[in-house]
């Protein structure tokens, strides 16, 4: 198919503002200097569809669930109607030796060129005998379908880092993708599950600019791994009050005080909830009244009790022991605007 | 959800019209446009009100229709342009402090001025004049 995203949205009669609109929204999603959007806008318009290869390993589908669940703008929408998911078990009508055959031929098909999208860990332990897929061991699909693969999105916190399967005693020997995956780009969309908003923007990035977005050192991207939930929670100010909920019925919580205490992990957690938020931006677990759990984190399963405070009991003692939580909310506001206001 | 009022401090608001300022002497200097994403900032929604009041509005007001609902207004400022951004759903997906003569999605692409005059009656014997 040679049509463009352009060509196509103009066939169903969008005008080339949708898209800039689209550009401008997408930019600021991920922390781009605003006057790229038309940079943006018109990359998209020229590019045509990229096949996606979806592979599951050892998952529970959730990651999966939440990406089709995801209430995106109709643009958004018309994104994912530009990737061509040539592969993915749990959507493709074809089972068995035709689907085989379907991810044999996705792969000479755009040999190079496919991102190569991954849901799950990768039991390693007694030769991967744990998880298998038409009779082959998933570290021997990963090793075979990345080779041709211009680029790797591992989403979810297993794929990542090797999630709850991980988990002690970690029974399978799983790992993540960055753990048998060498001399590829990598990016890692960590969440239990990850908030969906993020894959659109690597993938509205990859398409507009040809690259991966800049990741941090655990291969997030940047955009929306920066900062912790504690940097962009609304019940930040609180914390600096040194106003805490100490149980989920008391004053403080009806208060909307901050759960510091109650076990969140907000602070020690890189992930965009606070900003993106959920189910169309309507919140996200600390504004329902729970704290965080840190899903996004390399082996959040095994860091503590989800209601054991990073104290082990208070705050106070927790901020003396001299982790820093940043420059409180002026610093954050003036190194914020040093990246986000920016002029062609 | 509580709305931390408190939050609204002129310091911020006074960082980012300094801010503005600066982009306005680009625009004056160089014809340089530019633009500040609100959503960006970890602005509270009182911050936002107290920055848009202080701005003011100025004499123009236009409503986009793309893909949602856009309104996008002059500030008391010339040059300086209060933009929102929402998706079909009403959600807002931007807002932005624009600092330019015109903001640009409002200009016409010349792509689709093509398409568009090709649904014009006789523009096809017009081409074949102007040829």
């Amino acid at each position: 198919m040679d049509e463009t995203l352009g060509e196509m949205l103009a066939r169903r009669g969008f005008g080339r503002r949708s898209l800039l609109k689209f550009a401008i929204a997408m930019t600021s999603s991920l922390a781009l200097p605003p006057m790229i959007a038309p940079v943006m806008a018109a990359n998209l318009a020229k590019a045509k569809r990229r096949s996606v290869i979806w592979l599951s390993f050892q998952e529970c589908t959730g990651c999966l669930e939440t990406l089709l669940r995801s209430s995106a703008p109709t643009i958004d929408a018309l994104i994912f109607d530009f990737i061509s998911l040539d592969y993915q078990e749990s959507l493709m009508a074809a089972a068995g030796a035709d689907a085989e055959r379907t991810l044999h031929e996705a792969v000479a098909a755009n040999k190079g060129e496919y991102l190569l999208a991954i849901d799950g860990s990768i039991p390693v332990k007694d030769g991967g005998v744990y998880s298998l897929t038409g009779g082959r061991s998933n570290v021997s699909m990963l090793s075979d379908i990345a080779a041709d693969a211009k680029a790797i999105l591992a989403i979810g916190t297993c794929a990542a880092y090797g999630g709850i399967p991980k988990a002690w005693p970690n029974p399978t020997g799983a790992v993540g993708v960055e753990d048998l995956i060498e001399g590829k780009p990598i990016v890692n969309i960590p969440g239990c599950p990850p908030v969906p908003e993020v894959l659109s923007g690597v993938l509205v990035h990859f398409i507009s600019f040809g690259r991966l977005p800049d990741l941090d050192d655990r291969k997030r991207p940047l955009a929306y791994f920066g900062t912790t939930i504690h940097d962009q929670c609304y019940r930040r100010p609180f914390y600096d009050q040194g106003k805490f909920a100490k149980s989920f019925d008391d004053e403080g919580a009806r208060q909307g005080w901050c759960l510091f205490e109650l076990g969140c992990k907000g602070p020690v957690t890189h992930n965009a909830c606070a900003s993106l938020k959920w189910n169309g931006g309507t919140s996200f677990p600390i504004e329902s009244g729970h704290g965080c759990i840190g899903c996004s984190e390399p082996d959040f399963w095994d860091a503590g009790g989800f209601y054991t405070s990073l104290a082990g009991g208070s705050s106070a003692g927790w901020r003396n022991t001299g982790i820093a939580l940043g420059v409180g909310v002026a610093g954050g506001i003036a190194a914020a605007l040093s990246g986000r206001s920016k002029a062609t | 959800m509580t709305d931390f009022g408190f939050l609204a401090d002129d310091g911020i608001v006074d960082a980012l019209l300094m801010e503005v300022a600066g982009l306005l002497h680009r625009l004056i200097e160089r014809g340089e446009a530019g633009s500040i994403d609100l959503r960006g900032l970890p602005l509270s929604d009182a911050c936002i009100a107290t920055l848009e009041q202080r701005l003011g509005r100025g004499e123009v007001a236009v409503t986009l229709t793309a893909a949602g609902r856009s309104d996008i207004h002059e500030t008391g400022f010339p040059g300086v342009w209060w933009t929102k951004h929402e998706d079909e759903a009403g959600r807002i997906i931007a807002l932005l402090i624009e600092v330019a003569i015109v903001p640009g999605i409002l200009c016409a692409d010349v792509d689709d001025i093509k398409r568009g005059l090709d649904r014009l009656p006789g523009s096809t014997n017009f081409s074949r004049r102007a040829a």
